[in-house]
């Protein structure tokens, strides 16, 4: 019972059995297959789902149900902070500027709101310094994007070595929040509450089971869906724009994380590349893997399309919010905003590295035992030239190969596949 | 004698076909991973089966990937059809290339294909009629012990 629970924190979807009707969109687009249709309901693979979301994004009936953190957990804390991502700045129209959107953030219940786009130019400074130094195998890879993380733990293990051992700002942020606040505002640091202001629900999985350190110092996510309402009214309400003081200075290059391309662009002369959604991630990992990308130093994965500001729980179209955000970075300019003496003395001090590296977890193998793995494969290869190929999904798995390997597996019959049950596959 | 338990497949490589060029090498990590072989050893792998694969696509008319997989080792045999190597030690110096100006401009021929491939083999081994073939061994073991 217990592990039942912890399994089901530990991603950050889930199917409404109610409205899945078993048609086979998310199943055929899933990019860790870890999809099937069984008795006319999808069932999500615990151990293949990385979180991408692709799953959210096609359904047609919302059934794939994102889960963050609930207002009734954020009552809980004592003193609590928001940190949105700055992804948040891009969903109100261009004339909206981030300070307008913090305060009314705050409004909504917070004691405390953060700008994170001035700690995501914090971390391009720190990764500078970490590829100044950088002896190693090539490139690196950013450790931003969750699913990107969990994504080379499960279909490139070998690569997890190239993650840059830097944490992503949210983190870097949340982390100098709780021990700023406790210090000069005496509250006990179990007391602070620092929620992320999302738009994806795979933060809620690095947060619940952190990869790279113990805990994480964030308490939770919520979803900019789940706020954008309350804002927007308040923002229509407000007469005038009402400003926070603090933080009137906003990064133009932390803000720039947001999109595709955004957080190389704060990089000084490194080459580098980025890549964002999730098939074309797989495709340059697959490049990396095969030794393809070694002139290359560091390389930017985004999962969603066009990056953060593409997450399938933001509101705006990624198109208009990507404008927005050029728009802005046109504003606040390039100019740098942090003192690098002061990053170089906080990286020294280790204060943005990992605690641990990233850990291989390389999906189950065919079987436990080499040579049984083996024959399966061997099985897998018969039984795919005997299938008609039309990757239909009927059989409730996403193609034809997958199915044959569902079989070997155990997991499925080849009785399952109509054309086999009709005698009409490939002889 | 015959090893007990194998997986064998033959991949096809068109010399000159860039757009395709390393998709064979794909498909066997991808076997290699369903089959649960550990990372390192299918990191030295997909290096060596992908420049493999490029060195048929940048100098052989066609040719043919042969893997064989059992519980000791994976074997990966790559015979093509093309000009041969005429001098192979010269051919396995670190930097030394025959490919043309157009071929390094997209970026590939630097001269380290063969040397990588012996690198990240546990056992490695060329032959090569001028005029008419060239034919690789790698062998990669699976105890995780280099010879």
């Amino acid at each position: 019972m217990g592990q039942k629970i912890k399994t089901r924190r530990f991603h950050s979807i889930k199917i409404d059995k109610k409205r899945c009707i078993g048609c086979v969109r998310c199943m055929q687009h899933c990019p860790t297959r870890a999809i099937r249709v069984r008795n006319h309901k999808a069932v999500i693979n615990e151990e293949r789902c990385i979180d991408c979301g692709e799953c959210l994004r096609v359904c047609p009936y919302n059934a794939v149900i994102p889960i963050t953190t609930s207002s009734a957990d954020l009552d809980k804390f004592k003193f609590k902070v928001a940190l949105p991502s700055p992804v948040l700045y891009s969903q109100f129209g261009q004339y909206v500027m981030p300070n307008e959107i913090l305060a009314v953030v705050k409004d909504l219940g917070f004691d405390l709101v953060y700008d994170e786009a001035w700690m995501c130019e914090m971390t391009s400074r720190a990764i500078e310094e970490y590829l100044d130094e950088n002896k190693g195998p090539k490139p690196m890879i950013s450790s931003t994007c969750p699913v990107v993380v969990r994504l080379i733990q499960r279909l490139f293990p070998s690569l997890c070595e190239l993650i840059i051992p830097i944490e992503p700002p949210r983190e870097i942020a949340a982390k100098h929040l709780r021990s700023d606040i406790a210090s000069e505002r005496n509250v006990a640091e179990d007391d602070i509450g620092i929620i992320h202001i999302t738009p994806c629900a795979a933060k809620m999985v690095s947060i619940n089971n952190p990869e790279t350190m113990k805990k994480s110092n964030l308490d939770g996510a919520l979803s900019i869906k789940a706020i954008y309402n309350d804002i927007m009214l308040r923002l229509k309400k407000a007469k005038k724009p009402h400003i926070l003081d603090a933080h009137s200075q906003i990064s133009g290059i932390g803000i720039g994380w947001t999109i595709e391309g955004g957080e190389i662009r704060g990089l000084k002369y490194f080459h580098s590349a980025s890549v964002s959604g999730v098939y074309d991630t797989i495709k340059i990992l697959e490049d990396v893997e095969a030794g393809k990308l070694r002139n290359i130093e560091y390389l930017e994965c985004l999962i969603c399309p066009d990056g953060c500001i593409g997450g399938p729980l933001t509101v705006e179209n990624r198109f208009v919010a990507k404008r927005n955000v050029l728009r802005m970075i046109r504003t606040f300019g390039g100019k740098k905003r942090v003192d690098s003496h002061f990053v170089k003395k906080l990286y020294d001090e280790k204060y943005f590295s990992f605690e641990a590296g990233v850990k291989p977890k390389p999906f189950a193998p065919l079987d436990k035992d080499r040579e049984a793995a083996i024959e399966k494969a061997e099985m897998i290869e018969k039984i795919s030239e005997k299938l008609p190929g039309t990757d239909c999904g009927i059989c409730g798995a996403p193609d034809c190969r997958t199915f044959a390997e569902d079989v070997a597996r155990g997991d499925a019959q080849l009785s399952n596949c109509i054309f086999m049950k009709k005698g009409k596959g490939k002889k | 004698m015959r090893d007990k338990t194998a997986f064998k497949q033959v991949f096809k490589i068109k010399g000159g076909d860039f757009i395709n060029a390393g998709e064979s090498s794909i498909k066997i990590r991808n076997i290699l991973k369903e089959i649960g072989i550990e990372a390192n050893i299918i990191r030295r792998v997909a290096i060596a089966a992908y420049e493999a694969e490029m060195n048929v696509v940048m100098y052989a008319e066609r040719g043919l990937m042969n893997v064989i997989i059992n519980a000791k080792n994976i074997i990966l045999r790559v015979e093509d059809k093309g000009p041969g190597i005429e001098d192979i030690e010269l051919a396995m110096k670190p930097g030394y290339s025959t490919a043309t100006e157009e071929v390094r401009e997209m970026g590939f021929g630097a001269g380290m294909g063969l040397p990588n491939i012996k690198k990240n083999s546990d056992h490695f081994d060329i032959r090569s009629v001028v005029g008419k073939s060239t034919r690789l061994e790698m062998v990669f073991n699976l105890n995780g012990t280099k010879d």
